[in-house]
């Protein structure tokens, strides 16, 4: 066997116990429940473990599967659900106010006033603007964190932070962390999944979702909404699928005699079985993302009648139903490209942010009422925002736009035994930094982690001579007062 | 079990840090060597990782509590704050340890948090002061001693020193190395390994048939000379040095000449450079006596790492920046993880964190890769020659001049622009959004002004000058760097004391004296100390780190599996004599590899076919014995540039800068703008071997990316070689997949015009470089007739069957 030294120790185990031969090694593995699904190779005899069967967490945890909304760009927390009333009265006068953006660090600004009505919602009374009336409607099953922090107001190295913890790039990003260490229930589909804004990927692509140093197979699968929904997952037309089974069959018997040369290689065997298992993929991937077995009555309340909802509408209603079938962490942008493609309202905040929420309010509502409805509320966890948030103030001398703001932010969590109706943490008068519990993204990874079940602290994996974590080296706590 | 490391962490680290490599674990299971341990307790491999992960937090580098501190040899062996002595050697009863580990009192046993020592590690730690508790410095912090070559009963199995190494603790366990490897095995085997391309059925027909004693020590000479050869291997170091085109972030730029540091490689280790000059040359490539073009390209070692060219904080960003030079230093060259001793000192190698900081002081005078918009200046060398080299940085410092106040008049008009044409002016749609408003912003004196002061710029411009040469690298260094600090916690804004270049403690070496630079210097001279010390004969870890390497790039493994890391968390040798040898060897043979190569390659260990024996797979299924050459999956490149080799499409050109080869837009779309940053290279440039392919962080070539091609971020030691349906998906679905079956059908009727037959079997002799049987001509007419029963025409059957050939085991692995 080739190299498992440290940062390999992971795939190490999986070969051993893919019938390595090792039979001490293999028991010890199962009594620590390490080796609890075993599907047979194509050959029916040899034990095939995949290495993404799943794996029991810490302890049980609530959620099962997590559906992270990314809102790319940036949302601004003063017009979406951080309701300041002063920054309504003090709407174009410059003030003395700590910023740092994308234009750089400043002491004073012109007030932009939020552009939207909030109002309270639900029994607990939570404020929304009028950007979100169909998901006012849940807040009670809501809890937002208003004193959100960051470490980049710059979206490449934001981005990196809000999915893989760290700035800077080589870290393994959230669904990968998740895949390590809970694997997926169905092998037929990938564990990790990314569903991107029709308008292209966010800043720095497939670097958001990287497996970093990590084995591929912890990697995500981008998944679309139209055409082949998994890169290569087609067989390309001009074959048809009786000559695929005909060819794979014969390339399986070849493999087989090859095998039977070289006897006690669990990895031709597993190749063999990696065959079978792309097959099943071919077969149950285009059905687990095939909207035409929803009902109209379903398919409407995602907003997928209504051509300006209809493609997160889907996205929404995909990852449903790849929760349904086991999918660990699913991932949707909303806003792909630059500027006012995405959240990232330098311009025209009012015609930007009333895109991007008219877009996406429904389907998020109708996402969270189909999980409720269906009882999957409670063990799928739901997680909204973006990056980072926006300043108060505005950006040039003239317009609504404003700038990146690391200093304070508003995001959202819901489901999967998340306490919701409820505010947690608060910016200052004007929303433009955390002073109340500031929260920092790494407190968010680990409430994730812990409704997954994991203790974010010994959540790990040992590469370039540390024990590496989502959360980092120093100690964190998550978010307490989300945990029902 | 929760995670594997977190189940690791309680339960299975101690077995962990005597070396995974499953020393421990395979722990030759258990039996026979359990025996062996008790009698013999070695104090490296057995007792320091206890007391490093059970006592180090509290009487370790950082803190010596109590008066106790485990990483000092007199310490515990002393007088202890209490008065107690913590070990006396033979003495069980009154050795103050072992009391404070055992006692049944909670508030007294240590270690006070956590869980007690487990009843093996007790164990252990007791036979360990019965014997004397010899204390030894970790194994690879002490000097290379060239080791005796060891006796064997088997002296016929001998060939080379290697062997003997090998064949001893084989026969220790009662173990027999396996016989040797068919011939066909072992030309693809020397293939792969020296130039990662199949050989031709040809080739290993004659090479089977020859009856010259030598011909397969002429293989291997013929393969060392053969330019493959620094292609196969300079991937190796590119994996080691973090090799990227591209910086990453937001806009991911290029590098721009990034390719000639990739070629530097491949060259030198072509013409077999000797290793010591290797490093010197890309740690100090531009101070060298002697510097040349060639040596300062190499100092593009520095910039290929990630570069965030709009930072949140600067001083944060520089020091990142300097920490990817220290730990990719200090992992490839020395194997050291000194980057752990950033924020504090390292918890389990005796690594402070002044190592560190003394570390980064020798590489002050490398400014920051650049500034966003700037020209390169500190990261492109101009190797133009001195002449035009003058006349271009005349030109350009002119340039340079009038932009700036063109830049001023426009950027004081812009301020009074709406905010949305302020906008645009920071984008793309600057030249518009200037041509539409500006002059509406200025005066008409100002306008004048503006105007002369663009005519200026226009007339320079327009002076034609041959294009400069430019390299990517260490360019405009800064002479007289800063004093460097100790940084609290590793933060940049707590300075903490001064320190000076030096060497890490565990040498136990003076610091350098490094004279103040001249009035001409043109760097601090800094670098080049270091790389002295690094390439010197004497480094007990440079020697070790590269045989190391070079011998688990041919057998799968290093005999140190972390092969970055020698520490006490790194595994421990599994065969520490032959290590040292091999390190003793690297000096005696002038530092040149291709020699060491040889030595390898021509042992009886090199040479054993990779079948199992019910035996041995028994008591060391690990392989830690090498017993057998291991099979491995060839690498994501090896199956890249087969495929073109055997389509008959391959072409050899090398060097220059990158190509391109076609990526579908659906990876595409995962870009924030699709297709930016890749270029469209001619088909004949898309079929050369793929160490040329551009190296774009965030948009890794899907076909390699699925081979465990590694995340170009920070230095990869060894590759994962993961099996996953997806790489299955790509090898059936993709375009890539579609084009080189269409290509490998097109070859076969060329080459056997309508004989199915024959067509066949020439597909299984490029494929397995071997003659195929006659089931296996069968199994491909048969699968041939059936794809034609259900519809294909002869083209798509003969398509889908080269294909399924692609897809072979026999292809993918290597005996």
């Amino acid at each position: 066997m080739r190299n498992f030294c440290n940062r390999t120790r992971r795939e190490f185990l999986w070969q051993a116990g893919a019938g390595f031969g090792s039979v001490a090694l293999t028991s010890l593995l199962s009594q620590d429940g390490f080796l609890n699904s075993q599907a047979k190779a194509a050959d029916g005899v040899t034990p095939y473990a995949n290495p993404l069967a799943p794996k029991p967490s810490h302890f049980p945890g609530k959620a099962k599967s997590v559906i992270f909304l990314f809102m790319y760009g940036g949302p601004s927390q003063v017009d979406t659900f951080d309701y300041k009333p002063e920054l309504f009265k003090l709407d174009g006068k410059t003030i003395p106010v700590k910023t740092k953006g994308r234009g750089g660090e400043k002491n004073e600004g012109r007030v932009v006033g939020p552009k939207w009505k909030f109002k309270q919602y639900g029994q607990s009374g939570q404020w929304v603007s009028e950007l979100f009336p169909h998901l006012a409607n849940h807040v009670d099953d809501i809890a937002f964190v208003k004193s959100m922090t960051a470490d980049s107001p710059i979206h490449g190295s934001a981005m990196l932070q809000m999915n893989s913890g760290k700035i800077l790039g080589g870290a393994p990003s959230m669904g990968s962390w998740i895949n390590y260490g809970l694997g997926t229930e169905n092998e037929n589909l990938p564990g990790y999944v990314v569903m991107l804004d029709p308008t292209g990927g966010p800043i720095s692509g497939a670097k958001n979702w990287s497996c970093g140093y990590m084995p591929a197979t912890y990697g995500a699968t981008v998944m679309k909404s139209k055409g082949s929904p998994i890169l290569d997952l087609n067989v390309p037309d001009e074959i048809k699928p009786q000559m695929q089974r005909t060819l794979l069959d014969s390339l399986a018997e070849m493999n087989q005699s090859h095998q039977l040369r070289h006897p006690g290689n669990s990895d031709l065997a597993a190749r063999i079985a990696s065959y079978e298992l792309a097959f099943n993929m071919q077969k149950h991937a285009p059905e687990a993302v095939d909207l035409s077995q929803e009902t109209e009555e379903t398919t409407k309340l995602y907003g997928l009648d209504n051509p300006r909802t209809n493609d997160f509408g889907k996205r929404c209603l995909m990852a449903r139903r790849l929760v349904e079938r086991g999918v660990r962490f699913i991932q949707l942008y909303s806003g792909g490209h630059h500027n006012d493609n995405n959240w990232d309202a330098h311009g025209d905040l009012f015609n930007n942010h009333s895109k991007h929420a008219y877009n996406t309010d429904q389907p998020i509502a109708g996402l969270i009422a189909d999980l409720k409805r269906r009882g999957l509320f409670d063990s799928t966890l739901i997680v909204w925002g973006g990056e980072f948030g926006r300043q108060p103030t505005a950006e040039y001398a003239e317009g609504t736009g404003r700038d990146h703001n690391s200093y304070g932010f508003t995001m959202w969590m819901a489901g999967g035994g998340i306490k919701g109706g409820q505010s947690v943490g608060a910016t200052d008068e004007l929303g433009a930094a955390a002073v109340e519990q500031p929260f920092h993204v790494k407190n968010l990874h680990a409430t994730m982690l812990h409704q997954l079940g994991f203790d974010p602290n010994k959540l790990s994996y040992f590469y370039g001579g540390l024990d590496q974590k989502l959360v980092g080296v120093e100690h964190v706590q998550p978010i307490k007062e989300l945990i029902s | 079990m929760p995670t594997l490391r977190g189940q690791l962490s309680s339960r299975l680290l101690p077995a962990l840090l005597v070396g995974f490599s499953v020393v421990s674990w395979t722990a030759s299971l258990a039996v026979a060597a359990e025996a062996d341990a008790k009698s013999q307790v070695d104090f490296g491999r057995d007792v320091r990782p206890i007391l490093a992960k059970a006592c180090y937090h509290c009487h370790g580098p950082d803190k010596a509590e109590g008066g106790l501190n485990f990483t000092d040899a007199k310490s515990p062996f002393g007088e202890l704050d209490s008065g107690e002595r913590g070990i006396i050697p033979g003495d069980l009863e009154h050795s103050e340890i072992l009391n404070r580990i055992t006692t049944a009192d909670d508030s007294m046993r240590m270690p006070p948090e956590g869980k007690p020592l487990s009843q093996d590690q007790i164990t252990t730690l007791k036979a360990w002061i019965e014997q004397g508790a010899p204390w030894e410095s970790h194994w690879a912090f002490k000097p290379v001693q060239r080791p005796a070559v060891p006796d064997v009963t088997n002296k016929g199995w001998v060939k080379s020193p290697i062997d003997a190494f090998i064949l001893k603790k084989l026969e220790e366990k009662g173990l027999q190395p396996n016989e040797p490897a068919s011939k066909a095995a072992l030309i693809r085997r020397a293939y792969y390994d020296l130039v990662g391309l199949p050989p031709t059925l040809q080739e290993v027909n004659e090479f089977a048939n020859s009856s010259d004693p030598m011909a397969y020590e002429k293989l291997v000479d013929k393969l060392l000379a053969h330019p493959g050869y620094g292609e196969k291997w300079g991937r190796h170091w590119l994996d080691l040095v973090r090799y990227a085109e591209t910086n990453s972030f937001e806009r991911d730029a290029p590098k721009p000449n990034a390719w000639r540091y990739r070629d530097y490689v491949i060259k030198s280790l072509n013409d077999d450079k000797p290793y010591d000059q290797f490093v010197r040359e890309q740690i100090a490539g531009d101070e060298l006596k002697n510097a040349t073009d060639e040596t300062k390209i190499a100092t593009g070692y520095y910039r290929l790492g990630i570069w965030d060219d709009e930072p949140a904080d600067r001083k944060q960003a520089y020091y990142d920046e300097m920490d990817d030079t220290v730990a990719t230093t200090t992992h490839a060259f020395l194997g050291l993880t000194v980057a752990c001793a950033r924020c504090h000192d390292h918890k389990i190698d005796p690594i402070p964190q002044s190592d560190y900081y003394q570390m980064v002081a020798f590489f002050r005078d490398v400014r920051s890769y650049g500034a966003r918009g700037d020209k390169g200046e500190a990261n492109q060398i101009d190797i133009s020659g001195s002449d035009l080299s003058r006349k271009h940085m005349e030109r350009d410092r002119k340039i340079r001049q009038l932009s700036k106040r063109i830049k001023e008049i426009e950027q004081a008009a812009i301020l009074k622009m709406p905010g949305e044409i302020q906008r645009k002016t920071e984008g793309d749609e600057r030249d518009e959004a200037l041509r539409e408003h500006l002059r509406n912003h200025l005066n008409d004196e100002q306008w004048r002004k503006y105007e002369d002061l663009k005519t200026q710029r226009d007339r320079v411009k327009e002076q034609e000058l041959p294009p400069r040469v430019s390299a990517l690298g260490v360019a405009n260094c800064d002479v007289n760097p800063p004093e460097t600090h100790i940084l609290g916690r590793g933060n940049p804004h707590v300075e903490k004391e001064v320190v000076k270049p030096g060497y890490p403690d565990i040498y136990n070496m003076k610091d350098p004296e490094i004279p103040a630079p001249g009035k001409d210097a043109e760097t601090a001279g800094r670098r080049v100390v270091l790389a002295d010390w690094i390439a010197s004969p004497d480094n007990m870890l440079t020697t070790r780190v590269i045989a190391n390497r070079v011998w688990q790039f041919h057998f799968g493994r290093g005999i140190v599996r972390s092969s970055n890391n020698f520490g006490l968390l790194g595994d421990a040798p599994t065969h520490p004599e032959l290590l040292d040898w091999l390190a003793s060897e690297v000096v005696a043979k002038d530092w040149k590899l291709k020699a060491l190569h040889r030595e390898i390659m021509l042992s009886n260990a090199y040479q054993m076919s990779s079948a199992t024996n019910a035996k041995a797979d028994g008591m060391d299924p690990q392989n830690n014995l090498f017993w057998k050459f291991d099979m491995r999956r060839l690498t994501a490149e090896e199956i890249r540039d087969s495929m073109l080799v055997v389509a008959g499409v391959f072409n050899p050109k090398m060097y220059g800068p990158s190509i391109y080869p076609k990526i579908s837009d659906e990876v595409m779309a995962g870009q924030s703008m699709p297709g930016a940053g890749w270029g469209e290279s001619s088909e004949e440039d898309r079929n050369r071997r793929s160490i040329y392919i551009h190296v774009k962080r965030s948009l890794l070539s899907p076909l390699l990316a699925a081979f465990d091609y590694p995340e170009p971020d920070s230095s990869c030691e060894a590759r994962f070689s993961t099996t996953q349906p997806t790489q299955a998906l790509g090898m059936l679905n993709s375009d890539d997949l579609q084009d080189l079956s269409a290509k490998l059908a097109a070859r076969l009727q060329r080459e056997r015009p309508d004989d199915l037959q024959a067509q066949v079997r020439l597909a299984y002799e490029l494929i397995t470089s071997r003659r195929p049987n006659v089931e296996e001509i069968e199994m491909g007419l048969t699968l041939i007739d059936k794809l034609k029963a259900e519809g294909a025409n002869e083209d798509q059957a003969r398509q889908l069957f080269c294909l399924a050939a692609y897809n072979l085991n026999e292809f993918i692995f290597l005996e």
